[in-house]
């Protein structure tokens, strides 16, 4: 589905992301994992396409087509998904409405007939319960006084809404009590489909307890340096990330 | 008006002479240093007081330039000139002609008339309203009075010169709302000068509406004169949609301890339109609150002035003030000049204040696109939230809904966005 080859880029000249290969198939759940600053987020960026990231080399296809041409919005109507890091509060943009507007552009692109208020509303109902968000949220201007906890869980329900076929989810664990964790995980786990590749950028081991990983990158410096199972993620939480690093370089 | 009442003649003698003094107000005056006048007012130069001609307008025209479906008490003034006056209001509320006011009970009607000529921002204008104004309303609520329903006065413009003075007089806790709408026809160039005299006795609760949509290609003065007494409350919402050249003066005065306002501007500008806003708030009381929010969207060639002045007398302490004016430009053409002012007499005071000049923000917008808005929707989404902030506190849904529609459909917008907003 997602295939990354050789990528490097930058931002203002600095070397970023220094020869990421990456394979990532349909009904697969991949975790990133890698220290502060080691370019998760700018790997979740360029694949969203975010400006002002320079590829200097490199590849990203995505179903076959070659996903650095494609504008962000356009990246969204193939299925792609990115749940923010830090999500942004957009006062005066109704929530629902915003991803009403989203998910009907994608169901024109696709050639498909747009959903109706009602229906739209169901189907917003019934995925605000599977990441229980009061009802309250939804008619609020976009992340608009939300806690950082609820801003998550308004990005998870955004992804349920959105059906994405490529999620991917930036440090999503990070500000969440246990009981926020479990119910954002609880969301993931039920979108997992044998349709859909969700991936998890993370530098902790904590919401993998949650939602198992078929796949664990390690990113270090901006190179994955090492790939494994569910219990490389065990490993990097016991021992850090400096081994991986050693390992590497002899 | 065939016998002319002395009060009223001393009035109108020292509007001219003031004018004939002062005269139109020229750039060389520190607040009008970016506002030229001069050339929208050529026109009208020969005849400023000239009574208007008699327009023709049905009410047909009348109804299709007023707010739709709002639940009101209406008048209607046609160039100045009180056409409808307003039926069947409440006990303790009157809203006179000011005409028939100065022939009838000149030593009230003359009141709204009367600035005093070291009142802050007085300008040419002001005088030439005090010589010419021939009509307006003057409102009068009795001393605890909740009005059920808006005073709703719009102003229609045929072209042609029309000096309009309004006097708002709420009593002791008492609760209204005025809204004033000055309209005309697309293709009327005429010049609009008004002068609204607002006075809050103790308790006492405005709600002040003031929508200029005029023609593009009108040319709008307006002052409004507020006077505050104690623990009373005055909440403005002045936009400026319409006109070649508008220029709008609020001064409030928070005379009495513990009164407050709230003051929300909206101007959006295209073309070549130039809007100006001057705001001054004088808090002379303690344990006052002052509130300001305005905010420009700007295109084409177009320019905006904001200058807000906030100051806070010896005596105001316990002063509690924020003002903000935030503008976003379009076009790289557009321009606003911008510059909040602060004077603090007394140092047991909570100031802020801020401006603030740009573009949309990229994460927002890439937010929105993330989600699969065009960059054209999202752009015109941002911009109408933007926007749309300024009018989310007004609390009737007719009114604020006019405006919103009256506001995007001068926005760029190819797509229905206003459901999107909140
Ligand atoms: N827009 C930017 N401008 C400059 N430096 C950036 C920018 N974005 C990221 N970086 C730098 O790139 C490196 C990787 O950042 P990031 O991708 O956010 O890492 P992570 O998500 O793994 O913490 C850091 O050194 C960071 O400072
Ligand atoms: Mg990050």
């Amino acid at each position: 589905m997602l295939k990354i080859n050789e990528l490097h880029v930058s931002v203002d000249d600095k070397k970023i992301l220094k020869g990421i290969n990456l394979e990532i198939n349909a009904g697969e759940v991949h975790a990133i994992m890698g220290p502060n600053g080691s370019g998760k987020s700018t790997l979740s960026n360029v694949i969203a396409g975010r400006d002002g990231y320079e590829v200097t080399q490199g590849s990203v296809t995505f179903k076959g087509k070659d996903l650095l041409a494609l504008a962000p919005e356009e990246r969204a109507w193939e299925g792609i998904f990115l749940a923010f890091q830090y999500p942004v509060e957009i006062p005066g943009v109704n929530n629902t409405y915003l991803l009403k507007a989203g998910v009907n552009a994608k169901r024109k692109h696709h050639g498909q007939q747009e959903l109706d208020a009602m229906d739209f509303m169901q189907l917003v109902k019934e995925k605000a319960k599977l990441v229980e968000l009061d009802a309250s949220f939804l008619s609020r201007g976009v992340n608009e006084g939300f806690s950082g906890g609820e801003k998550k869980r308004n990005e998870i329900f955004q992804m349920a809404v959105l059906e994405p076929q490529l999620a991917l989810l930036d440090e999503t664990d990070s500000g969440l009590d246990i009981d926020a964790l479990r119910i954002v995980a609880q969301g993931v786990n039920q979108l997992r489909s044998a349709q859909r590749a969700i991936v998890m950028v993370t530098h902790y081991q904590r919401l993998l307890d949650y939602i198992k990983p078929d796949v664990v990158h390690v990113l270090v410096d901006g190179q994955i340096l090492k790939t494994g199972d569910a219990n490389l993620a065990m490993e990097l939480e016991e021992r850090g990330y400096d081994w991986v690093r050693e390992e590497a370089a002899a | 008006m065939n016998q002319v009442n002395p009060l009223v003649e001393q009035v109108r003698e020292q509007g001219r002479l003031t004018f004939n003094r002062l005269g139109i107000p020229t750039m060389r005056l520190e607040h009008w240093k970016y506002t030229d006048v001069k050339r929208a007012m050529a026109p009208f130069m020969d005849h400023l007081g000239d009574p208007p001609a008699e327009a023709a307008i049905d009410t047909t025209a009348i109804d299709a330039l007023a707010m739709e479906n709002l639940d009101a008490y209406r008048m209607v003034l046609i160039d100045g000139r009180l056409h409808q006056e307003a039926s069947a209001l409440p006990q303790g509320v009157r809203a006179d002609s000011l005409a028939t006011l100065l022939a009838e009970k000149p030593e009230q009607g003359i009141e709204p008339l009367t600035t005093r000529e070291d009142a802050p921002l007085f300008n040419g204008f002001v005088a030439l309203n005090a010589a010419h104004a021939r009509d307006g309303v003057s409102i009068c609520i009795a001393d605890g009075v909740q009005l059920d329903k808006p005073l709703y006065i719009l102003h229609i413009s045929s072209g042609g010169a029309a000096h309009i003075c309004h006097g708002i007089h709420i009593g002791s806790q008492s609760q209204a709302t005025v809204i004033e709408h000055y309209t005309g026809s697309e293709d009327t160039a005429g010049f609009t000068n008004v002068v609204s005299q607002v006075r809050l006795l103790q308790g006492g609760s405005l709600t002040h509406i003031r929508l200029q949509q005029e023609s593009s290609r009108q040319t709008h003065i307006g002052r409004v004169s507020v006077c505050q007494q104690r623990d009373s409350r005055y909440r403005s919402h002045s936009i400026a949609l319409g006109a070649a050249l508008s220029r709008v003066d609020l001064i409030t005065s928070l005379a009495g301890t513990g009164a407050a306002c709230e003051l929300n501007g909206l101007y959006l500008t295209g073309g070549r339109q130039h809007a100006d806003h001057h705001t001054v708030i004088e808090h002379r009381a303690p344990y006052c609150n002052s509130r300001e929010m305005y905010r420009g969207v700007l295109d084409g060639r177009s320019r905006a002035v904001f200058n807000g002045r906030v100051v806070v007398h010896e005596g105001a302490v316990k002063t509690d003030s924020s003002q903000s004016n935030a503008n976003l430009l379009l076009s790289a053409r557009a321009e606003v000049d911008t510059k909040p002012e602060l004077e603090i007499y007394n140092d047991d005071v909570k100031c802020a204040h801020g401006a603030t000049i740009g573009q949309l923000d990229t994460n927002q917008l890439f937010y929105l696109k993330s989600r699969g808005l065009s960059e054209d929707e999202a752009r015109q989404l941002l911009t109408f939230a933007f926007a749309d902030e300024v009018l989310a506190s007004i609390d009737i849904p007719t009114v604020r809904r006019h405006i919103e529609h009256a506001a995007f459909s001068k926005l760029p917008h190819g797509v229905d966005i206003e459901e999107i907003l909140v």
